[in-house]
């Protein structure tokens, strides 16, 4: 009855598309058929999320810097990203000399098709989610270090000199912050018990885990949102291509549209990696729900659940491009410095605290169960 | 490192990043300073001395005060002027030197307003009209003086200042452009006569004027 | 401070050079003028040079010169415990086909690239200068272009469109203890040298510069500075123009210091004609020229940061150089390439409302500095990209010539305004800002504090400036008497110096540009030595050179 009451959620839908095509085709057809339908529509929200992420950076960036940012095309300059990304489809792609060609060539799809793999398994709302595996998290983070690869290759084959220099420095950096995004992954792990994102939404639905387990956990939170940060190379953590040092790094030689698959990678990245924050840390796609308060419940399962999911992940992104248009970028030493250093002991003896927390029943949950139990 | 430094560098780390974070995020919220040209046309002020284009004021009668010494083009570092004359019998049946063509190369001119302030008679002056850009290289090279004009007698009492031809563009923003705000023109009212103040206070050109003289003597 | 330290210097000083060189010929001209053999020159620079009472060891200048029969090199020397003490030592070569002259960048290490500079257009090559390769010039260019029988011919130096290769080998002249003159080659570079291209089209060189910088990893071995991308002759073309006329290269040369560039060149003129200057006119000069240095060391702070990664602050700093821009505008109806400086005074009055726009820009001014500080000079991140980094002590600094918020970061007290005071810098109170660290958050810091310093001098004028001309009586057509000029100003990059040599024409016979931003350059291979790839971009930024001012 909650499900049928909210007209914007899209589970009906889904469901009665599943039904349809269960009752109307063989078990293989209707696997393949609705593996092709939940392809397109990832790749349409891949596209889709992009191009809008483009635009919101570009106007925030703007905004942060006392500019107005794109204003031409469109109110407000919306379709901007369209027009952009109409430009580098029909770009001329520039061959370039004595390159390694089939890794300058496979280069961009690693990268590209790393962050579309980590698509399949977010939950971007009830029921939408290609594969609720029940090890998500693990998932996420084993396909989000593909990417890692296309950058080196795109690197190396490039001989170019501040393309290889880029795509060292993307090596170091991706390794030493992997291990820091998976540590305070974990910590949430140990607190909720589970992999699955849908267990782990579940377990959120009267308190999230950012709250549930307080101090370990918002240090967790902080630590993931800084390696996340640095793991999509952006800025602070912008080194690979740190503009004004190798000119665009690892794709310097590259045009068109496989720089453009760069480009859309890297905004994509940043999604991602909000969005597994959102899930993991804030309850994902779940509405603000209370114990006891049904209507307010109620009302809050009005707005869609996808709603909720992007709006997280937004605020996450606002922070992410906050940090970015603010400061300056790190040096290969300081950023390793950070990690190694900081981040990491950090995150060592914050699990242990996490573990003690859960096995001497000190998170909120168990406090107060009466409020935030499940 | 000791512990306590350890912690207080993280401390002390964090808070300097937070208040870089307050300066961008107080930015964030308050106007911006971006000017939105083209749609700002109507109200966008620019400064009375701004170097755009030479012109050649031309009055109502389409007289101009060029009287062909060519100073302007001697004095030009880079051979941006070209003055060519021609001789012209007046009524009284005496021939003189009057200008034919007054030829400048926008592409090439530095806007030093050397020519401006070395010219005896005041007949050239920078104009406000900054929007220059054309196509065709060709359109650069401007002739001043407009056709059949002639040089204004000097018996007749000194007109007022000529209104200067000004591109659409610009004669939409004279309107709108706030007074005059020279020094020396403290008085003036009309954007015309504005446009004499284009020309400095004190004219420095005794130290040019008299190049050409200098050069025939040699 | 040690620029009060005074002694009755001149006859020492004459006593030192007679007992080195004794036939040398010592004038008291505008600076005291020393004409040597160029046997002599040599050990005469060395005297002073190691001169323990007063070392003059800051080459301020070295200038080529073509005298006709004679080839030769005036070096303009001082000390940098006081930078009033000048000496002027010329020399020359009579030889026009092979004219060697021993070299002095042994004991100051700007003349390397000067000597460079100076072979390339006067084809004068220095004994014992480790690299005598061309400066500013492709290796193969025909023919020395400043001397004044040089053939015009563009058919012999063609505009070249294919990309040639950099030849990484350079020439030596080296003298054996024997005093054999050997000649022979050495390679820039190993073999082995892992050499990245940073410039000529780069971001962040501020220019078409060219650091052709050798790597281990990312760690910086050896940079060698390739110049001359836009080397546009300014001071041939000087050669053939009337004096008024050349005022108006000097806005290209530094183009962020412009008006301060063209201020030197018209005082250089005006003290060798004689032209008396009004007060307003002096005025006007002094409070444009520091609205030029806030606006200069906003944009350096800009592109500091931005160099340093930090893009929002680049756009802070423009927006309130807008303001300065907009004042200059107003003023003379330029915003970059203002034209303001004339011969005998200014050309543009200030406008009406120009006190008040000054006295608004003060306060917001000073606001915005703070938020600066809370920005950016207290972030964490910054620290660590400029503290410790970049290092250049004081002797480094006097010996590479490094003037300006630069070597007074390292602490050289090295400002023209406080030893040598021009216009109205006698009647005015400031503070010449000295730090002792030299690295590249010092010269950050310096930069900062220098616009406050310049804010307070214009809050000292900007209410007195006295009714009068703007400019002053100019004879007709301007000759300056026979004789050597000199001038240094303090632009927003250093000191700034014009050399006039007047042979009695309405024409200079040569002129000679300073560059600060040359020596600032010229010890980039120093400071980033060592230094990761990232540091060598912070601390190019730290510098803060201009490129127009080296490819003069």
């Amino acid at each position: 009855m909650l499900l049928y009451s909210q007209p914007l959620e899209l589970t009906k839908l889904v469901h009665s598309l599943d039904a349809f095509f269960r009752s109307s085709l063989s078990p293989f057809w209707a696997t393949l058929v609705e593996g092709i339908l939940i392809g397109i529509a990832i790749l349409a929200a891949y596209a889709l999320i992009a191009l809008a992420l483009i635009y919101i950076e570009r106007k925030i960036a703007a905004f942060f810097q006392s500019r107005l940012g794109p204003n031409r095309l469109g109110k407000y300059g919306v379709i901007q990203s369209i027009a952009d990304m109409i430009k580098i489809l029909i770009k001329e792609i520039i061959h370039v000399n004595k390159i390694d060609k089939l890794l300058y060539y496979l280069a961009p799809f690693f990268v590209i098709v790393a962050s579309v793999l980590s698509f399949g398994a977010i939950p971007f709302g009830q029921s939408l989610q290609a594969v609720d595996f029940n090890i998500g998290v693990f998932y996420v983070l084993a396909v989000s270090s593909i990417g890692v690869i296309g950058i080196l290759l795109a690197g190396w084959s490039s001989n170019n000199k501040y393309s290889m220099i880029g795509a060292m420095r993307s090596g170091a950096q991706f390794i030493s912050y992997e291990l820091s995004a998976g540590f305070s992954l974990m910590t949430i792990v140990v607190l909720s018990g589970t992999m699955q994102f849908s267990e782990l939404i579940e377990g959120q639905r009267y308190c999230w885990n950012l709250f549930n387990g307080h101090i370990p956990a918002f240090i967790a939170f902080v630590i993931f949102l800084i390696s996340g940060h640095a793991e999509t190379n952006r800025g602070p953590f912008d080194l690979p291509e740190a503009e004004s040092e190798l000119t665009a790094g690892y794709h310097t030689e590259y045009s068109g549209l496989r720089f453009g698959f760069f480009y859309l990678a890297e905004y994509l990245n940043m999604f991602i990696i909000a969005a597994i924050a959102t899930t993991v840390f804030l309850g994902g796609w779940m509405p603000i729900q209370i114990k006891g308060w049904d209507a307010f419940n109620q009302v809050m399962w009005y707005i869609p659940s996808w709603i909720w999911f992007f709006g997280k992940a937004f605020v996450l992104m606002f922070l992410s491009l906050w940090v970015r248009w603010s400061f300056p970028r790190l040096r290969i030493d300081l950023l390793l410095n950070l990690e190694w250093k900081y981040l990491l002991p950090i995150n060592l003896v914050n699990i242990l605290v996490m573990v003690i927390i859960v096995l001497s029943g000190l998170t909120l949950a168990d406090i107060f169960p009466a409020v935030f139990g499940k | 490192m000791s512990f306590s430094k350890y912690i207080s560098g993280i401390y002390t780390g964090l808070k300097s990043l937070v208040g870089g974070m307050m300066v961008t995020w107080k930015q964030f919220w308050s106007k911006k300073v971006t000017m939105e040209y083209p749609e700002n046309r109507k109200t966008l002020v620019i400064s009375d001395r701004w170097r755009s284009e030479l012109i050649m004021p031309h009055d109502e009668n389409n007289e101009h005060a060029c009287t062909a010494c060519g100073i302007c083009m001697r004095n030009c570092p880079n051979g941006t002027i070209n003055v060519i004359s021609k001789k012209v019998v007046n009524e009284e049946g005496k021939s003189r030197v009057a200008l034919d063509k007054h030829l400048w190369d926008y592409g090439m001119c530095t806007f030093c307003n050397i020519c401006v302030i070395s010219c005896p008679s005041n007949a050239i002056i920078f104009n406000n009209d900054f929007e220059g850009a054309v196509f065709d290289r060709e359109k650069l090279h401007h002739q001043l003086n407009h056709p059949g004009s002639k040089l204004r007698e000097k018996k007749k009492t000194v007109p007022a200042a000529p209104k200067t031809p000004v591109a659409p563009a610009s004669e939409a923003t004279e309107a709108t452009r706030p007074t005059p705000s020279v020094v020396t023109a403290g008085t003036s009212t009309s954007p015309a006569d504005n446009k004499t103040d284009n020309a400095p206070k004190t004219n420095p050109s005794g130290n040019l004027s008299n190049e050409h003289t200098d050069k025939e003597n040699n | 401070m040690t620029r009060f330290l005074y002694f009755n210097e001149m006859k020492d000083i004459k006593q030192i050079i007679q007992d080195i060189a004794s036939d040398a010929l010592i004038e008291e001209k505008q600076k005291l003028t020393v004409t040597v053999e160029p046997k002599q020159a040599r050990p005469l620079i060395e005297g002073l040079r190691n001169n323990k009472e007063l070392p003059f060891d800051y080459l301020i200048s070295l200038i080529g010169m073509d005298w006709g029969e004679k080839l030769g090199v005036i070096y303009q020397l001082s000390s940098s415990i006081d930078l009033t003490h000048e000496v002027v030592i010329i020399t020359a070569t009579t030889d026009r086909e092979n004219p060697l002259l021993y070299s002095v960048s042994d004991l100051y290490e700007t003349a390397h690239l000067n000597e460079r500079e100076v072979y390339a257009l006067f084809g004068i090559r220095f004994i014992n200068n480790p690299d005598m390769r061309r400066f500013l010039l492709d290796d193969d260019w025909k023919g020395f272009p400043f001397r004044k029988d040089y053939d015009e011919n563009p058919d012999l130096n063609p505009v070249n469109v294919i990309s040639k290769e950099i030849v990484d080998i350079a020439p030596q002249i080296i003298e054996t203890a024997d005093g054999n003159l050997v000649e022979r080659e050495v390679p820039i570079f190993g073999e082995n040298d892992y050499i990245i291209n940073i410039g000529p089209q780069h971001p962040s060189t501020h220019g078409v510069m060219h650091f052709r910088t050798s790597l281990d990893g990312e760690i910086v071995k050896k940079i060698d500075v390739h110049s001359g991308y836009i080397h546009r002759g300014i001071e041939k073309l000087c050669e053939s123009m009337t004096y008024p006329q050349i005022l108006h290269f000097t806005d290209r040369l530094d183009y962020l210091s412009a008006n301060i560039n063209r201020h030197g060149l018209c005082m250089c003129i005006e003290k060798a004609g004689e032209i008396e200057v009004p007060q307003r006119a002096e005025y006007i000069r002094t409070i444009m020229d520091e609205l030029q240095r806030v606006s200069s060391h906003l944009l350096a702070w800009a592109c500091q940061c931005n160099d340093l990664g930090a893009t929002t602050a680049f756009v802070y700093g423009m927006r309130e150089r807008e303001h300065v821009l907009d004042i200059f505008d107003k003023t003379c109806g330029g915003r970059l390439i203002i034209n303001q400086n004339v011969v005998g005074g200014v050309m543009f009055d200030i406008y009406k409302d120009f006190q008040k726009d000054v006295k608004a820009f003060i306060p917001y001014m000073r606001q915005r500095l703070v938020e600066y500080d809370e920005f950016f000079s207290h972030n964490a991140i910054a620290l660590g990209r400029m503290v410790n980094i970049g290092h250049l002590t004081k002797e480094q600094a006097i010996s590479y010539g490094v003037t300006g918020p630069a070597g007074r970061a390292s602490g050289w007290s090295c400002d023209v305004r406080k030893y040598k005071p021009y216009s109205l810098y006698d009647k005015v109170e400031f503070k010449e800002i000295i730090r002792t660290e030299g690295d590249s958050y010092a010269r950050y810091l310096n930069r900062l504090d220098e616009i406050e310093q310049s804010l307070r001098i214009i809050e000292q004028l900007i209410d007195n400036i006295p009714e009068g001309d703007i400019c002053g009586k100019v004879k007709a057509v301007l000759r300056l008497p026979e004789g050597q000029f000199f001038q240094s100003v303090e632009t927003g990059k250093g000191e700034f110096g014009v050399f006039i040599e007047s042979h009695g024409d309405k024409s200079p016979y040569r002129v000679k540009l300073r560059s600060p931003s040359l020596s600032a350059v010229s010890v980039m291979p120093l400071t980033a030595r060592g230094a990761l790839l990232s540091d060598l971009i912070g601390i190019a930024g730290s510098l803060d050179f201009v490129i127009p001012d080296i490819d003069r």
